[in-house]
């Protein structure tokens, strides 16, 4: 038996299995996921990993193993889309622990959280004062949503009755010097236009540019090669190997 | 061509997946007219039952090629331990055989045809 070819071979099975696992189970965030969901990462991750290096026993039982536990989660997921009471079974719901200003301590009881524990998720959201929280929610993935009272909401635009003008997503339209003349047709603009416009700026050649964007409020964002920065900023707060 | 990429690669993928993993199924064989491992176990049990000593060294000699041959072929899908306890058996028949011990050698056999048996089960 040739272990490492075995290995080799369980390893690819093993990889791409579970990449195409973890696309069926979806696209959540690592920030989004629920505990269970977190816990049905893991496990998956260590049937694969077991799949590939135990050679004591078959690929195919920890393959169907992954499988397994891949359907069920899927089949989790469907329901709770589908059925939402079985989603407030399986993953909780939000839970209110600060209401209008006022901690509820039972809330917080029920969460097994601490005061200490609110607090550090509060800082996390950039609110240092608790008096200034109208509500608080633990959402079901353990984060913490604050709304704050309207006093020490930021001051919006709209507040002010400014209008300003939508910037909308900037678009590559120069990638590593070469021009991506799809990207500048849709937004309307042609290689005349880019090129007076790189001019203005004194530059002759698209290949000069590592990188161009533009956005639909017309702002035109331009990067050369040539920075002409001798040194950068050393940000390092203490002296490394690099 | 987004349907080729999303479905028919994955599926296409897992299919072969299963096969590799199910192989043993038709890689035990016998495929080729030299590799029926059952075959060979079975005519060395014949020949240490008719006490043929030097036909049974040269059977278990071709017992040990065919075993090669197929090992390599259903190690994907077969359990480790499987694989070596059957070389293993190999070996200790050779031991019997060479001290005419038809009992163990026997024994060896048994065994060596139960693991046959239960790989990729």
């Amino acid at each position: 038996m040739n272990e490492g070819l075995v290995v080799f071979v369980r390893a690819v099975i093993g990889f791409f299995s579970l990449l195409i696992f973890a696309r069926i189970l979806g696209k959540e965030q690592i920030s989004q996921l629920t505990f269970f969901d977190y816990v049905l990462g893991i496990t998956i991750g260590s049937i694969a990993a077991t799949l590939t290096t135990d050679l004591t026993s078959r690929a195919w039982s920890h393959w169907v193993g992954l499988i397994t536990w891949t359907a069920l989660g899927f089949l989790m997921e469907y329901m709770c889309m589908k059925w939402r009471y079985f989603a407030k079974y399986i993953e909780g719901e939000p839970t209110i622990i600060i209401m209008n200003g006022k901690i509820l301590e039972n809330a917080l009881r029920k969460m097994e959280f601490r005061v200490s524990d609110v607090m550090i998720l509060l800082r996390s959201k950039d609110v240092f004062d608790i008096s200034e929280v109208d509500f608080a929610i633990i959402e079901p993935n353990g984060q913490l949503s604050v709304l704050k009272k309207p006093e020490y909401e930021t001051v919006k635009a709209k507040d002010l009755n400014i209008k300003n003008p939508a910037s909308g997503i900037s678009t590559e339209i120069i990638y590593d010097g070469i021009l991506i003349e799809e990207n500048l047709r849709q937004l309307k603009k042609d290689k005349k236009w880019l090129m007076d416009q790189l001019k203005k700026k004194g530059i002759h050649s698209v290949s000069e540019v590592f990188l161009a964007t533009l956005n639909k409020g017309g702002t035109l964002y331009i990067d050369k090669y040539e920075d002409h920065i001798q040194k950068p900023l050393d940000i390092g707060d203490y002296k490394g190997p690099f | 061509m987004r349907k080729f990429l999303v479905r028919t690669i994955p599926i296409a993928a897992l299919a072969l997946f299963i096969v590799v993993m199910l192989s043993n199924s038709f890689l035990k064989g016998p495929i080729t007219k030299n590799d029926d491992v059952k075959k060979s176990i079975e005519k060395v049990i014949e020949n240490i039952n008719e006490d043929q000593w030097e036909e049974a060294d040269k059977n278990t000699d071709h017992l040990s090629k065919v075993w090669k041959k197929v090992s390599h072929r259903v190690q994907f899908s077969a359990e480790k331990d499987e694989i070596e306890d059957f070389t293993t058996n190999i070996a200790r028949l050779r031991g019997a055989i060479h001290t005419k011990d038809k009992p163990n050698a026997i024994m060896e056999l048994y065994e060596a045809y139960e693991h046959w048996m239960d790989i990729g089960k």
